[in-house]
């Protein structure tokens, strides 16, 4: 039972993780360093909470969540592709822009700067409590996890079929490995970023979603808490390839999952918070040490 | 005549970038209330209303100068350092504890030491990500990012857990003893004379950066590394030595908030002082001099809309999303310029 | 008034970029199933026209008729279904895919509407490769293929796509002499097969080699057409420079005298991360007062060896020596200190940084020599002062001190560099592939200054692909294959032939 409730909250833990790694992933393979994942995740946070506790309707939360992270990520592309605008500065500026808004609208609509917290709030889609039971371990895991939880899962292949299996997904990465080749060859480079850009913000719309309506619903300004930027880190863990940055983003998962199971002991609780990022920070120093080790040139045998 | 022509052509891209965002909070404003005028008002002139308004305003201006002084030096060297909110704690942080800690101290003694603390303390937090890039490459926005959270949970698990005054709320620490507390400003008592550190420390950087060899060869590093290598600089040096500036420099306006206005850490005390400054050296086109003003103008901004707030019912949060608005667009401006040149 | 004979007809074709003019006017004839050559000096604006053939830019005037039809090239694909393909100097394929996917780049097959056909995509390139007899694997990645292998993978993108006019722009750049003749083989089978073929290059015994008609192009403008069988190269290169050339050289029948070995490299050898040596066992010297000549087809280890010696990266076993000290372990500063110049193969990349002034550029290693400190502090007048000498001496055009380097022509960044090294008074200049890039005019002035070194008794190392330089201003002539030195021969003892084959590894092995 401890196995599979601690699998079940790596699972949880990890979710949002391993969608801003996505994010993250599809622009870096499209040559752009994306930090905006954060903001977008944030906005979506916020709309959805904010759609979900005036209607009353999941779905209608839902989308309108993934619909503002995907807005976000339109402004992200038309400030950079169509004028010119650093990457990581109008990445900062999403992410300024997205804490600054949601801040105003909670001054200016709720008049509680200190969060969102609806009254009643829709219910996501769970697996149902005892469906999965026919399955040992693997059953208890799932049981409860939301439908983002799932989704996220099935991002990981099709991220994968999608950038190694279809024409556009090669034409998006021959436009981030060689801008000339893809031009030449008649590949709008533009448009495969801008795809990157979109595809991103629709993940990172789902992160937040999955952040906001799944176990908490609520908002906090800054709930999202740097996971956007693990989600990088997990990405460039991984090299930009799907199946190792979804092992990245489950190992930030599994730290954040192993935190939450050592407060029981008397650890300070900002240590424990401090593990994904510590183990971000020393996964990507070990990742880059050793493809320069790799690469340092061979000795002589003679 | 021809410098006059330089200085309009540097300054007219930020000018346009704040006039355009300007513009587009005032159309906001105007949305939310009847009293535009007024809010606009209070957000930019309520800062000079009385000598006790102006002072509070220097003193929101001198961590905004410093950390984005240091990271002109930064970004000189080719180094995006998104750190500086990381290195401000770490500093702030170090003179508090060694404010406590070594209270007995004669404050001759102690003074210094503090101030060399929290400035050892923001270049070690600048070294760590100088280093992993130029020696491994690592992605120095990455680890700046992570840097930056870890570091506050530091801090507020030494705030909390270790010098905690338990008699004050929240999460401040105990005070730093009197004795070593910054004066204030000759003329303008609310505002602590911290901010003629920064005002000294934009002319010396300028000179450190445009008038020196070293600057030179940071320089030549930060625009081309493999060149700056050829020619025989030891370039890497150059980048870790930026670094070391760039977080010395954003340690010193944690020591100097501590020692001149909070007297204690307060875990939180920074409105994101850290990514605003990286805004304002942007702002100013990585140059320190104008990072000075960039700074200056921010701080006008943060405590007017104060101000604006108390008058008027537009949200002070309207500041935030004007900033964001600002990154947004001056970058377009930063990178054609860049191009350009 | 078009004649049916040809394929593609250009008239009054311009283009300008903001306010800098890349063509004024180009005027171009194709028959179908000739070769054409269109010769012109680098910045002639060679590339501009073939990127306006090809659809990547959009002319700003004139008329293109292809087939008799007047057309548009919005973009390559256009082009391509046109019939027109392009071969580009620098290949236009993405390393990390197979020769398939390459080939296929921008129009992959697809089944159920939705993914590549990647079985598909692998038969029909194997069945192209051979067609045209190529010897290629058709899911090799693109990394692991040799240059010339590569060379072919463009050139059957172009015929994927039943290309009827083929562009090549400057293909035997990156050739060994004997994949030159290959390429010139496989251009006579094209034509044989009723293709025809656009050929750029500013080499002039290819254009005698392969054509039947050249234009030429100047500053932006067709000067001539001629049957190639009727002028002779001297007469393309006076149109293609508008006055006489005469490169100056090494005059062979002087006797010359040296002094000691300035430079002496003993055994070295550098390795790569999977153990390959990109240097295997090189020994040389240079004396002062010559200029020692390393001949080679590029990616032989030439880059690794002006690293080597520069202090830029390590070598895994032997020496340097200068002046008789051991220098291996020294660092980049303190060889220079010693007297060493570095004029590196790409200007760009570690010659200059182009965001920084002219005035910077020149006094980067020159601050305490020229005087330029006071009191430890930059006079920023006396770095102007400075910087304005050396662009008077060196004859840099369109500088101020102020002026940032990246504006300036490929030969006035050269310029730059070379003051900057000179300044040093170096004992040994090396200098590696000192004209690439540069037009006439300006490789005459590298050239001068290059012998004017050699004759005021510095060391020179010059490292070149391309052999008319090395012939022009070598005293002696090092060959280099595969990271290794073939032969060391006096100028005198040296033929174009002899050096080729060494250049291809035939020949006496440097055992």
């Amino acid at each position: 039972m401890v196995l599979e409730s601690f699998l079940s909250s790596v699972l949880e833990q990890t979710a949002p993780l391993l969608l801003a790694a996505l994010a993250a992933m599809i622009t870096q393979r499209a040559n752009i360093l994306n930090v905006a994942v954060e903001g977008m995740m944030l906005v979506a946070a916020f709309t959805a909470i904010a759609v979900g506790g005036a209607t009353g309707n999941i779905w209608l939360a839902f989308f309108a969540g993934v619909l503002a992270s995907v807005l976000a990520s339109q402004l992200l592309s038309i400030m950079t592709l169509k004028f010119n605008a650093d990457f990581v500065v109008a990445g900062l500026g999403i992410n300024l822009l997205a804490g600054g808004a949601t801040l105003f609208m909670l001054e200016r609509l709720y008049n509680s700067p200190g969060g969102l917290r609806p009254i009643s709030f829709p219910e996501l889609w769970h697996v149902p409590a005892g469906s999965l039971a026919f399955l040992p371990v693997i059953g208890p895991v799932f049981e409860g996890q939301s439908i983002v939880v799932l989704l996220a899962l099935l991002a990981v292949p099709l991220c994968w079929v999608f950038l190694y299996r279809t024409p556009v997904g090669s034409y998006l990465r021959a436009a981030g490995e060689d801008e000339h080749a893809a031009r030449s060859a008649g590949i709008r480079v533009d448009r495969m970023k801008a795809l990157a850009v979109t595809i991103s913000g629709l993940l990172s719309g789902l992160a937040g979603v999955q952040l906001a309506m799944d176990k908490l619903q609520f908002f906090l300004p800054d709930m999202t808490a740097g996971r956007g930027f693990i989600g990088l880190a997990a990405t460039l863990f991984g090299g930009g390839q799907p199946w190792m940055t979804a092992a990245a983003a489950f190992l930030f998962g599994i730290f954040g999952a192993l935190g939450d199971r050592l407060q029981a002991f008397d650890i300070p609780s900002q240590f424990i918070l401090m593990l994904p990022y510590a183990a971000a920070l020393l996964g990507l120093t070990f990742a880059r040490w050793r493809t320069v080790m790799r690469n340092r040139p061979a000795k002589i045998t003679e | 005549m021809t410098a006059f022509n330089d200085f309009l052509r540097a300054v007219r891209a930020p000018l346009g970038a704040i006039t355009l965002t300007l513009l587009l909070g005032f159309l906001l404003v105007m949305m939310i209330t009847d009293q535009p005028v007024l809010a606009y008002r209070d957000l930019l002139l309520a800062n000079f209303d009385s000598w006790s308004n102006f002072g509070l305003f220097l003193n929101r201006a001198m961590p905004l100068a410093l950390i984005a002084i240091g990271i002109t030096f930064a970004f000189r060297a080719g180094v995006f350092n998104v750190g500086g909110e990381g290195q401000l704690f770490a500093g702030a942080i170090t003179t508090t504890m060694l404010g406590v800690a070594l209270a007995g101290l004669p404050p001759v003694l102690l003074f210094p030491i503090v101030i060399i603390g929290g400035i050892a303390a923001g270049a070690f937090l600048g070294w760590i990500p100088g280093v992993l890039k130029v020696k491994l490459g690592v992605d120095e926005v990455v680890v700046t990012l992570m840097l930056n959270t870890i570091v506050l949970l530091f801090t507020s698990y030494l705030v909390n857990q270790v010098i905690r005054d338990t008699a004050a709320y929240g999460a401040v620490s105990q005070l730093v003893p009197k004795e070593i507390w910054l004066p204030s400003l000759p003329g303008v008592p609310k505002a602590s004379s911290g901010i003629l550190a920064a005002v000294v420390l934009a002319v010396v950087s300028w000179v450190v950066l445009f008038r020196t060899k070293w600057g030179a060869e940071l320089r030549a590093a930060g625009t081309n590394l493999r060149y700056a290598e050829a020619i025989g600089i030891a370039a890497g040096r150059r980048v870790i030595g930026a670094m070391l500036v760039a977080g010395g420099c954003a340690g010193l306006a944690g020591a100097l908030y501590v020692l001149g206005i909070g007297h204690r850490f307060e875990q939180n005390f920074s409105p994101d002082y850290g990514l605003v400054a990286l805004t304002c050296a942007l702002l100013a086109r990585i140059h320190p001099i104008g990072a000075l003003f960039t700074a200056l103008f921010y701080a006008l901004m943060l405590n007017g809309a104060a101000y604006m707030q108390i008058s008027t019912d537009v949200p002070r949060s309207l500041v935030d999303l004007l900033t964001g608005l600002l990154v947004l667009l001056m970058t377009a401006r930063v990178v054609i310029s860049r191009r350009k040149a | 008034m078009t004649d049916p004979q040809n394929i593609l007809e250009l008239s009054g074709i311009a283009k300008t970029f903001g306010d800098k003019v890349a063509l004024k006017s180009i005027d171009l004839a194709v028959r179908r199933g000739e070769v054409h050559v269109i010769c012109g000096e680098n910045g002639a604006g060679k590339s501009t026209l073939m990127n306006i053939l090809v659809g990547i830019h959009k002319p700003s005037g004139g008329q293109i008729r292809f087939n008799g039809q007047q057309v548009q090239i919005s973009d390559p694909i256009a082009a391509s279904r046109l019939g027109i393909g392009m071969v580009h100097q620098h290949f236009t394929l993405v390393p990390s895919m197979s020769v398939a996917e390459n080939l296929f780049l921008g129009r992959h097959p697809k089944k159920f509407g939705l993914f590549s056909d990647r079985q598909a995509m692998v038969d029909r390139a194997r069945a192209l490769i051979e067609a045209y007899n190529f010897g290629l694997d058709p899911q090799a990645a693109i990394s692991s293929l040799s240059v010339g292998q590569r060379q072919r993978v463009e050139i059957l993108k172009a015929l994927a796509f039943d290309a009827e006019l083929l562009i090549l722009d400057e293909p035997t750049a990156v050739l060994t002499p004997p994949e030159v003749e290959e390429l010139l083989k496989i251009i006579a089978t094209l034509r044989e097969r009723g293709r025809t073929v656009l050929f750029i290059t500013h080499k002039l015994r290819e254009v005698k080699a392969v054509s039947d008609r050249v234009t030429v192009i100047r500053h932006g403008e067709s000067v001539s057409i001629h049957n190639t069988a009727d002028v002779s190269e001297a007469d393309i290169a006076r149109d293609m420079v508008g006055r006489d050339v005469f490169l100056v050289g090494r005059k062979g029948d002087v006797e010359r005298s040296f002094g000691d070995a300035v430079l002496k490299l003993n055994g070295v050898t550098r390795t790569n991360a999977a153990g390959r040596r990109l240097l295997d066992a090189v020994s040389l010297e240079v004396r002062a007062g010559e200029v020692l000549g390393i001949a080679g087809v590029d990616g032989n280890g030439q880059t690794e060896l002006a690293e080597v010696i520069a202090g830029l990266s390590t070598m895994q076993a032997g020496n340097i020596w200068f002046d008789g000290a051991d220098i291996s372990d020294m660092t980049v500063a303190e060889r220079q200190a010693l007297g060493l110049g570095f004029v590196p193969e790409d200007r760009l990349d570690r010659g200059i940084s182009k965001t920084m002034s002219v005035a910077e550029n020149v006094a980067a290693t020159n601050y305490e020599r020229a005087n330029i400190l006071r009191r430890g502090f930059v006079s920023s007048a006396r770095l102007a002062e400075f910087a304005a000498e050396k662009i008077k001496e060196f004859d840099v055009r369109g500088a101020k001190p102020k002026t940032p380097i990246g504006t300036l022509s490929g030969g006035n960044m050269q310029k730059v560099v070379i003051a900057r090294e000179l300044e040093r008074e170096p004992r040994l200049l090396l200098v590696s592939q000192p004209t690439r890039g540069l037009d006439i005019g300006a490789s005459e002035f590298v050239y001068d200054r290059i012998l004017a070194s050699a004759n005021a008794g510095r060391g020179v190392l010059l490292i070149s692909s391309e052999l008319s330089e090395i012939f022009a201003l070598s005293d002696r002539i090092a060959v280099i294959y595969s990271g290794r030195i073939m032969a060391i021969l006096d100028r005198a003892d040296a033929d174009e032939v002899t050096v080729g084959a060494l250049m291809n590894g035939a020949g006496k092995e440097a055992a």
